[in-house]
Order: C-alpha cells, then structure tokens, then sequence
C-alpha cells in the first residue's frame, strides 16, 4: 500500500509507476502530454494571477481588489500543478495495472474556480463602480 | 523511409508530439522567465534555467516519475515566487478614472 509520501516523492512514484505490465506506449505518451498541458494551464494562471497584481490599475474604492482577483490565480495554478501530477500516477498506474482510468477532478477545479473567479470579479467591478 | 516504417517506429506519432508538448512546455516556461527578467535578475534567470532544463529532458532521457516531478515542484516554485511578489509590492498606483 502506498503511502501519501510515495504519491508526492519522486522515488516513491517512479515505485508506484512500476506496478503491473508496461502499457501501449501510446497511452503512456498521451497521459504524459496530459500532464504537460495541464502543467501549462497551471502556468498560465500564475501569470495570469501575477499580471492581475502588478499590471492592472487599482479598482476604486475596493483597495484590496487586484489581490482579491490575482491570488486565487496563483494559489490555484500551484494546486492544479500538484493534482495534475498525482492525476498522471494514478492514470500510469491504471494503465499499467488494465484498470479503468480513474475520473480527472481537474476539469471539475478548473471550472469551479473560473465561475467563483468570475463572481468575484463582477462584485468588485460593482463595488468599485458604486463608490 | 517510407509511411509504414515511420508507425512501426512511431505509432500514432505518439513520441514526436510528446517531444512537441514539452516543448511548449519549456516556451511557457521561457516566455515567464522573460517576463520576470525585466523585473527582477535573479528570479528571471532562474526561470530560463528551469526552461532550458524542460527542454533538454525529454531529449536526454526518457521521461519517468522524476522528470515530471521536476515540472511540478517548479511550476509550484515559480507560483510560491508569484504569491510572495504580489503580496509584497503594490503594482501599479494610478487608477482607470482620471
């Protein structure tokens, strides 16, 4: 059984990886690029949430706006990084193993955190356009 | 080299456009790390350094467990970087109204 340490070392889950018969390589170069793209999307709400800090000007009367806007881009680029990769080992493992792929929560996060990030923002254009 | 040997070699061309994926990968990488040069050196250049690394990984070895762990913790290293430069600095002070 592995431990919630092995999911997140390198050397536990290159062990985790290992577990059955090697797949259609096909598959493992397609979960592979899944991994990379999400990874990319992550990067892209890192500078996205980065650029919201630093690049946009200051919401009138909501001081804390731009922060408001830009640091749950941030927090959640590094979380989708970290699921994306535990998302790669248990795919690699159920492809090794013949079982079915496990469901992605990462579509699910996304979504969530693009309708909050989107409530967000309208009420502080509100807020900003009332004062 | 004809059609039939290139999928025996490369089914699905599944390899080359791994090797592509990663290499939007490094441009990603690369395209912050520019970005970041123009605010601050050092962070800036470790960034390049992170999208050289992502580059040259999938044609030094084949990828395993490592090597994407290596993506991970520098995607959450250059997030931890972001959260510490839009905590800490103002941005820009003038506002959308005159």
């Amino acid at each position: 059984m592995a431990s919630a340490w092995d999911w997140i070392s390198p050397t536990g889950a290159a062990k985790i990886v290992q577990e059955g018969t090697e797949p259609d390589p096909r598959f493992t170069f397609a979960n592979e690029r899944t991994f990379l793209a999400w990874s990319r999307t992550a990067l892209a709400l890192v500078v996205a949430g980065l650029g919201i800090v630093q690049l946009l000007p200051p919401f009138p009367g909501v001081p804390l706006g731009r922060h408001l806007l830009g640091i749950p881009l941030i927090v959640l680029g590094a979380v989708l990084a970290v699921v994306a990769y535990v998302e790669w080992i248990r795919n690699q493992r159920a492809l090794r193993r013949g079982d079915p792929l496990p469901r992605s929560v990462l579509p699910w996060l996304l979504a969530a955190m693009i309708a909050l990030m989107a409530i967000i923002s309208a009420v502080v254009l509100l807020v900003s356009a009332t004062r | 080299m004809d059609a039939d040997d290139l999928e025996q070699l490369d089914p699905g061309l599944a390899r080359e456009r791994t090797s592509l994926a990663w290499g939007r990968t490094a441009i990603s990488f690369a395209a912050l790390g520019g970005a970041v040069l123009k605010a601050s050196l050092i962070p800036g250049l470790v960034i390049l350094l992170i999208a050289a690394a992502v580059w040259w990984i999938p044609r030094l070895r084949k990828p395993g467990a490592q090597q994407l762990w290596l993506i991970t913790v520098s995607t959450v290293a250059v997030a931890t970087l972001a959260l510490v430069v839009a905590l800490t600095s103002h941005g820009v002070s003038h506002t959308l109204r005159p």
